[in-house]
């Protein structure tokens, strides 16, 4: 492995543009990832940033269970994130639908079934730090190495 | 432009961004103890009341399943919200999640479930499957067959003359096994719950454990 590669890696796990998307949620989740922005956990203090604009991001917070608006949206929006990328689902909506995956309710869960996702934080809602462990988890799996994995 | 941009990379090799870019302190990612976690098993044996799978607000979320000799409650996570209620619905104290257990003791709080049986005697006929179906009635009368009649009284319900017959509300587990196999849908058990308070006594100083 060349040592531009090493510096990339380097930067990479200590650089991680977060955005969030919604696709349905009752607020509690969008809640707790508020609350990493926050000085308790504040996310900036591991190198994670906070953009709402899918073409800066790397990593995609999905938070809710995924609602009949968001059928072609949330594709397009996985697209236009540029690679290296990874989808996180965020509470138990958008891996199960928990509470609204009920008879005669429109949401369509999981979300896997639409974007790859690449770690899950279950809970009603998860708690922030489990958010973070979730972000800090993937960083390496997915970023590290990537030019060399990719041929 | 030239120079803008000489400073901004002089910016980027300043031995404090640097620094400060590769090691900043974080702090430990740690969950308080006495938050509620997902429920864990306390190592009590599970006596099947199925109360935690009764209460549940989260579908599919509690599962008791079959294992070895007994039965273990199963959390699936991505659908349990973490709210305690199955560690406060059991009876024999089989899961426990932060401190709830603890806080239960302390202010001497249950949740009670009781069961209420049902019967439309308009749509009743009289079959029976109810009372061959209860698991309950198996085990206090196995002589019981198809029609539902029942020489003991220990049975909670049987069919005399006709109709059916509540003895033994109280016995009722509410496994609703009776509404299902029932052609008319005419019983229904009503699943109660109460949340109780005894007041606490406080140990004596002079009494012993």
């Amino acid at each position: 492995m060349s040592i531009l590669q090493n510096v990339k890696d380097l930067v990479r796990s200590r650089s991680i543009h977060v955005s969030y998307v919604d696709v349905g949620s009752c607020n509690g989740c969008d809640i707790e990832v508020l609350a990493c922005l926050a000085p308790r956990y504040d996310i900036e203090q591991y190198g994670i940033y906070v953009h709402n604009n899918p073409r800066e991001a790397d990593v995609l917070l999905v938070v809710g269970a995924f609602t009949p608006g968001w059928e072609e949206k949330l594709k397009g929006l996985w697209n236009k994130i540029p690679e290296p990328k990874a989808a996180i689902a965020i509470g138990n909506c958008p891996i199960s639908g928990c509470v609204f995956d009920r008879r005669g309710s429109y949401v369509d869960p999981p979300v896997a079934k639409h974007i790859p996702i690449a770690a899950e934080v279950p809970g009603c809602p998860p708690r922030p730090t489990e958010i973070l462990q979730a972000i800090l988890s993937i960083r390496d799996s997915v970023f590290a190495e990537w030019e060399v994995k990719r041929k | 432009m030239a120079v803008s941009l000489f400073w901004y990379m002089v910016e980027f090799a300043r031995f404090e961004w640097i620094k400060k870019f590769l090691f900043a302190k974080t702090a430990p990612l740690i969950t308080p103890a006495h938050f509620r976690g997902f429920p864990e098993p306390t190592g009590k044996a599970c006596q099947h009341a199925l109360f935690c799978m009764m209460v549940c607000p989260a579908p599919g979320a509690i599962e008791v399943l079959h294992e070895g000799d007994g039965w273990k409650p199963k959390i699936h996570k991505g659908h349990c919200i973490r709210c305690g209620l199955c560690v406060e619905a059991c009876p024999n104290g089989v899961l426990r999640s932060g401190r709830v257990l603890e806080t239960m003791w302390d202010q001497g709080t249950s949740l009670l479930f009781s069961f209420r049986i049902a019967i439309d005697p308009d749509l009743c006929m009289g079959c029976g499957n109810c009372c061959t179906a209860c698991p309950v009635n198996k085990l206090a009368d196995a002589q019981m067959g198809a029609g539902g009649h029942s020489a003991t009284d220990e049975v909670i319900m049987r069919v005399q003359g006709g109709d059916i017959l509540v003895l033994h509300e109280e016995k009722c587990t509410g496994c609703k096994t009776c509404e299902q196999s029932c052609p008319n849908d005419a019983i229904r058990i009503a699943r109660i719950l109460e949340g109780i308070q005894q007041p606490i006594q406080k140990p004596s100083p002079e009494a012993g454990p």
